[in-house]
Parts: C-alpha cells; structure tokens; sequence
C-alpha cells in the first residue's frame, strides 16, 4: 500500500538521458546535409573574416597614444603596419563625449548627480527593503528637482528650494531606511517609534509624532541648503552621453504616466474624451520625430505669449514627451485589451469604482503583460534621442560627429562611431536584457 | 449595512449634492471640462500665435506656395532648377521621400525574410549569425548608422577617376552612382499595355483552374503557365514593336560623367542603412509568424500525405503570412518615417527640403509644418486602411 508508486514497483524505468557526443552534434546541427555544409562553410568564413578584420583594426594595429591623426599614421607607419584604428582621438574626446562642453570644473556635479540616482533606486533591487512604490515614486516626483538644480545651478527660488529640500531629506530617509532594513529588518519608522519610546501612543499619535520629526529634519536641511549655491551653468553648454540621458530620461519619466493617461481617455466610455485622445495619439504618431521636433523649435515660439521664451532644450523635452506619451500609450493599450473582461466584471461586482478598478485590479496585471513592450519603448526611445543632434543640440551622437571636424582629428570617422554603436549597444542591450529577466521573475500568469 | 449606505448617494436622493453621485450627471460634466479645456488652449494658442504674427510682421496663408523658391536641390526627379516655386520644391520632397522609401521597403522586406528564415535554420552556425545581425543592428541607433554609411563609406569613396565600375556601365565614385538611363521609344507603351494584358489573363486562369480543380479534381499547373504569361507576352509585343528602348550609359567626359542617372551618395547611405535596419525589425516578425503555425498543422499535413515542399506552400506560408503581414506593414510605415532621416546627412527628401531649406527661406513656419505633417499623416492613413483591408480578408472565419 505505497501511497507513492516509485519506479521499482511498476518495473518502468526512466527515459534514458540521450548522450550526444561531439561529432554527432556537429553532424546534427552543422553538417546535416549537402547545402548544409555550404551554408556552414560560408558562415565559418564570415565570422573568420569579421573577427580577424576588427581585431586587427582595432586592436593590433590599433594606436592608443597620439597627439593628432597625423601621429597615428606615423607611429603606424614605423610599426611597419597597415594603418589600424587611432583610439588617440577618442581617448582625448572622451569628456567631450560624456559631458559635452559642459564646464570642466562643475564635471563633479554631473557625477554626483548620476551617483545620487544611483543610491535613490538601489533599494527597489533590495529584496529586503520595503516601501519600494513609495521610493519608485520620490525617484519619478523629487529626483528631477535636486538633479535639475545640480546640473544648471545658479539662484534659487523658494519653490526650487523647497523641492531640493524635500529631496535632500527624502534621500536621507531613504538611505537609512535602506541600512535598517538590510541590518535589521525592520522598517525606519518601525524603528524611530521605538527609539523614540512612543509605542505606547496610539497609531495616530505615532504618525503625528513622525510627521512632526519628518518637518524637522526639513526645517534643518531647508536652513543648511540656503547656504550654499552652486554656479550657473547654461543648457547651451550641457552636451554628450549626460545629455542624452537627461532628455531620455525626462522623457522614459513621462511618457509612462502621460501614455497611461492617454490609453485609458481612449477606452474611456465618454465620447469626448475618447475622440480628443483618440486623435491625439493618432496624429503624433503618424508622423515622424523629427518632424514633431522642427514643429517644436519653430512653432511653439508662435504658440506662447510674447516675451516668453522657452529654451530650445525645453522645446525638445516636451516634444520627446509628447511624442513618447503617444507611443506608450498604444502599448499600453495593447496590455489593457489583454485583459479578461471578467476581470472588469468582478471589479465592478466588487462596488469598487473607475479609478480602484483601473489602479487595484486592471493596472496590475496589465503592466506585467506589458513590461517587454514598455521596455521596447524605452530603447525606442534613447535611440530616438539622437535625433535631437539634427536640431542643433549637443549631445552624443553630435559630440561623436565633431571629432572629424577638430583640426588635430581631421576626418576621424569611424572610431568615434564605433566607440558610439558600442556605447549605444551595451545600454539598449542591457535594458533588453533586463526585460526578458524581468519578464520570467513576474511571470505574469502565464506559467501557471 | 457598509454598503447599503454607500450605495444610497448613487440614487442621487441623498440631499443637496446627491445629484454629483450620478454617473450619468457625472460623465456630462467631465466631457464638458475636457472640451472646456480643449476649446479653451486652442483659442489661447490661436490668439497667441496671431499676436506673434502681427508682432514679427509675418504674414500667413498658402500664397507663398506659388512664389519662387531662391535655392537649388542636388537630386530630384522632376526637373527643378533655382527659380522654382514652393509648390514645386514640395512635389521634388514629396518624390525623393517617395523614391527612397519604396526602393528601401522592397530591399528590406527581401532581407527581412532571408534573415527571419535563417533564423529559424537548422544550422546552428547560421542561425546563430542572423541571431547577431539582428541583436547588433537592432540596438545601436538608425541615425548612428545612417552617418555611419555616409561618413564612413559613400563620402569616402574614390574621385570620379577612379571610379569603381560594375561591368562598365555604372560607377560608383565620392559624388554618387551613376546608371544607364533608360529611354523609352514612341511604342514603348504597348510593352506596357501587354504587360497588364497580362496580369488580366493570369487572374483569369487562375479562376478558370480554381473552378475547374473544384469542379473536376484536375489540377492546372497556373504557376508555369502565368509566369510564362507574363514573361512572353510583354516580350513579344516589345519586339513586334522592334525594341523600342534604348539605354543612355553614362560616359566618363572630362572630369564628370554624362548622361546616364545619378543617384548621390546621401541618397545611397539612407538606403542601406534603412534597409538594413529595418529588415533586423522584419526578421524578427517572420520568424514569430513562423513559429506561430503550431507543429500539429505540419504533422496533419504530412499524416494526409502532402510532400514537404507542398506543406511549406499550402498550410504554412499561408497561415504565417496572417502574422507576418500586419507587422510588415507597419514596417513600410516605420520606413517612410524614418526616411526623414535623410536631414541629417543633406538628401533632398521632404524634411530636409521643405521643412527645413524652404522654412528657413519663407519662414512660413505654420504653413510648412502643416504640410509636412499632412503628407505623413495621409501616407499613414492610407497604410492602415491597407492594413485593415487586408486583416478583415485574412481573418479566421470563426463558425
């Protein structure tokens, strides 16, 4: 009477495990047939070709120090070597390529800015660490204010430094947050009630008592940051891979929540609403980008009341973001049809109404069924955002191209193009990759 | 009794304000808000752009169209020199976008598939190289890459005497490739006429053998026959006619070619890097089109006996077009749009020449933009009709 019948006492036995040798793989899956063979042949011979060619361009031929191109022919030429790739040149443009012409004493602010986003968005990866809607929140709402203010500097107003306040001391909160939890466990007001001896109090009185000391430590942090200040820095100067990623970023930090807007006005069951989305989206994306960008930078001048003048950097940005919303919100329309109209049913049977409807039962599930797509659409778009090069900004793909043009670097071409592909590649590449990660931890249902 | 008295307010009896709980009262006053919203930022953008107008002293209106335009354009197909009007400058954009995007969607969709299949290729090796074609070209940017193509390999092409020949008749040099020209004699026309004679009488036999096979059982080779249909009797009629083409070879004369065509080297770049781009996107949708005939419908078809060659061409090319076709055709889209493009390395498409040359020179900038983004938006409003007529063809018919 075994409750579990094991192997032996049916007599079956397992599938053998199938043993594929060396040369029968190779048989199988390179050699299987005549044109096969070929095929395999041709294709041995294209990657030997490949390889070999970039490797010596680009690594035994290549020159690594030289003071201009000339130099780099030379030091090739006493080498006795065919000319390979001069990486002197990008070697020597690298800030360039990084931070534009963006003063070269402030260069500490653009790290440090890009560290500080660093330290704000650890914590979602700790699995240890909870609050994390609330810290992907304060990224999306405080970050831009505190990082804006870094990177163009200059006086402040009361609202800017109320904001870069705020974020100072949500920044703070979340590291130590971050520390208690991975140390203890617990959470920081878990932790500052009992510190304080307040556990007794009710849990109204405890948020009261917390709230109190949350305006604290802003009064403080409010008092020491109007001490400092650090220079102006024009947009006109910010330029290279730093400005990509801000426009890009700007725009990923949109079009999310704008593209959700604009896919739920298009299902939305009010017909004015659905019609203004509807065409919304429709004329934005039936047009290129470049197009919408020119439209930017020559219409919107027009647009605005006289004697206010935007700056061609914020043209761009809400061009991208418009356009971005657009496209995001097609994806995401895409997830919200997925959707099982049970699922709208039972929330309704619930008494829940359109908002805890849309942001407890739909949303959920559909950004899980959207993540490849939304990631798709990242990528899109930091590869878009060299487009913002043709319109005269300096960003990466425009530092790259004036390489060739500098006096020493004359007609450098494809060594900056190829430092940009492999840039652009490990980026869009990673993100890609992520997806796909993400994707089979959330399962989204679908494996069940 | 929760939600007896949260539900009370929705009968809009409960007091003053009951009335905001209904849902029918409710969604009037959102859409009045949002056309409240929309009617007002278009009459403040509009009162605003005509104060701007006044204030610069620009006028508006489509009268500029007809002026002329004091530039000149490197490469178009209709003839234009300096002196023409807007209008015109605006057919020569339309054209070269035309030009290079259809020439681009019919290389890309030819390397989209090549690529999708070797994808899915038995050999290892094979399908590995595609996997990287599409991993490498998907994830670096087409901007990048279309300079790439310029920069790093049309402008730096021999000079025109050391022009790189293809069985001496077309050249390949730093200003372009230059082709034979063809030139149509008077009685050209009938090879043409013949030609669509000879799309009519293929339809009709393929219905013919369709009705037959059904009626009958016998198969009619169509294929052989229509294409021997379409290649003979164009032929017959051009030499009936005594071969009324002739070639105009562009001919090296001093330090240029003459006559012949020429096409410029930014007009080369964006149709290699667009096709190459692009068909990485297609390969991925054929070989997902592929993939999604499920393996039942091989094994049925080879369980009734059908050789493997039929099964490809009956049950699966069939049922994989049905999702390849819609992504292939917002291919074409994403080809034409990215076409504009062609601004960044100086091809006269319609961007770089209407939205940009002929911009800054009448500074009609409203006028300009509208147009520009018409004529995308008709392009792309004919596409998805296209596409919808063919999705409501193709669609299972559930029963």
């Amino acid at each position: 009477m075994t409750a579990i019948a094991s192997d032996q006492d049916t007599g079956q036995k397992k599938a053998p495990k199938i043993q594929i040798s060396v040369l029968s793989w190779l048989r199988e899956n390179l050699f299987s047939t005549w044109y096969n063979v070929v095929f395999t042949v041709i294709g041995i011979y294209i990657v030997y070709a490949v390889i070999t060619a970039l490797w010596d361009w680009g690594f035994v031929n290549a020159v690594w120090e030289a003071k201009d191109r000339r130099d780099c022919f030379n030091i090739n030429k006493a080498r006795g070597q065919p000319p390979g790739a001069c990486w002197a040149g990008v070697t020597t443009w690298m800030t360039n390529f990084m931070y534009g012409r963006y003063p070269r004493t402030e260069l500490w602010r653009i790290d440090l800015g890009g560290i500080l986003l660093a330290i704000w968005m650890a914590p979602i990866w700790l699995p240890r660490v909870k609050g994390k809607i609330i810290i992907a929140f304060s990224v999306v709402f405080l970050y831009p204010f505190l990082a804006g203010y870094l990177f163009s500097g200059g006086e402040r107003g009361v609202f800017m430094q109320v904001m870069v306040s705020a974020a100072i001391v949500m920044l703070t909160a979340i590291v130590v947050h971050s520390l208690i939890s991975l140390i203890t466990g617990r959470t920081l007001p878990a932790l500052l009630v009992s510190a304080l001896g307040l556990a007794a109090l009710s849990e109204k009185m405890q948020r009261n008592a917390l709230l109190a000391l949350a305006a604290l430590a802003f009064a403080l942090v409010f008092w020491w940051q109007s001490g400092w200040l650090v220079p102006e820095v024009n947009w006109v100067n910010w330029g290279g891979l730093f400005l990509t990623l801000v426009i890009s970023g700007i725009g990923i930090a949109f079009a999310l929540p704008g593209g959700i807007t604009l896919a739920l006005g298009r299902r939305s069951k009010l017909p004015v609403v659905r019609v203004l989305s509807t065409g919304f989206i429709e004329i934005f994306r039936s047009v290129p980008l470049i197009t919408v960008l020119f439209m930017a930078t020559t219409m919107f001048p027009l647009f605005l009341p006289e004697g206010f003048i935007l700056n061609k950097l914020v043209q761009v940005i809400v061009a991208v973001c418009l356009f971005n919303a657009c496209y995001m919100a097609e994806t995401v329309r895409a997830g919200l049809q997925a959707i099982p109209k049970g699922q709208y049913e039972a929330a309704h049977a619930m008494g829940l109404g359109y908002w805890q409807m849309m942001g407890f039962v739909v949303m959920p599930q559909a950004l899980k069924y959207m993540i490849p797509n939304i990631v798709g659409s990242f990528i899109g778009l930091l590869k878009d955002t060299t487009l913002v090069s043709i319109i005269g900004l300096f960003d990466f793909l425009s530092m790259l191209r004036a390489v060739s043009q500098d006096v020493p670097w004359r007609g450098l071409h494809y060594e900056p193009i190829m430092f940009g592909a492999v840039v652009f590649f490990i980026l869009c590449a990673s993100m890609s990759k992520y997806s796909r990660h993400l994707e089979i931890k959330l399962g989204g249902g679908a494996n069940r | 009794m929760a939600t007896a008295d949260r539900a009370a307010p929705r009968k809009g009896s409960g007091g003053g304000l009951g009335f905001l709980y209904d849902e029918r009262v409710r969604s009037v006053v959102y859409q009045v808000i949002c056309a409240g919203v929309f009617g007002w930022l278009v009459w403040y953008l509009f009162t605003n752009t005509s104060r701007n107008l006044d204030a610069r002293g620009m006028s508006s209106g489509f009268g500029f169209l007809f002026t002329t335009a004091g530039f000149n354009t490197d490469f178009s197909l209709i003839p234009y020199a300096a002196g023409g009007t807007y209008l015109r400058v605006f057919v020569v954009g339309i054209l070269n976008t035309l030009l290079v995007s259809v020439l681009s969607i019919i290389a890309t969709t030819i390397l989209g598939f090549v690529i999708g299949v070797l994808r899915l290729s038995s050999n290892w090796l094979i399908a590995r190289l595609a996997l990287a074609y599409v991993e490498i070209i998907r994830n670096v940017p087409l901007l990048l890459q279309i300079v790439f193509w310029y920069v790093g390999v049309f402008a730096l092409l021999p000079r025109v005497k050391q022009s790189i020949g293809v069985l001496d008749i077309s050249f390949l040099n730093n200003r372009g490739m230059f082709m034979p020209a063809p030139v149509f004699g008077d009685l050209f026309w009938a090879t043409v006429v013949a030609f669509f004679l000879a799309i009519v009488i293929a339809v009709g036999i393929k219905r013919w053998a369709r009705r037959r096979q059904e009626l009958t059982g016998q198969q009619f080779p169509v294929f052989i026959v229509s294409l021997a249909i379409y290649v003979f009797l164009p032929l017959i009629v051009f030499f009936a006619r005594g071969s009324p083409l002739t070639w105009d070879v562009p001919l090296l004369q001093g330090f240029n070619f003459q006559g012949g065509m020429r096409l410029p080297p930014a007009f080369l770049a964006l149709f290699v890097a667009l096709s190459i781009y692009h068909a990485s996107h297609l390969a991925e949708a054929v070989r997902a089109g592929i993939l999604s005939v499920s393996k039942g419908q091989t094994e049925a078809a080879s369980s009734l006996g059908l050789p493997p060659g039929k099964t490809m061409k009956l049950i699966i090319i069939p049922q994989a077009m049905r999702a390849i076709v819609p992504p292939l055709i917002s291919n074409c889209m994403n080809v034409v749009k990215n076409s504009s493009l062609a601004v960044a390395i100086g091809y006269s498409d319609i961007v770089a020449l209407f939205m940009q040359t002929a911009l800054n020179q009448s500074g009609y900038a409203i006028e300009i933009v509208a147009m520009t983004m018409g004529f995308y938006f008709v392009i792309s409003v004919s596409i998805s009709a296209v596409l919808n007529v063919y999705n409501k063809r193709v669609q299972i018919k559930e029963r």
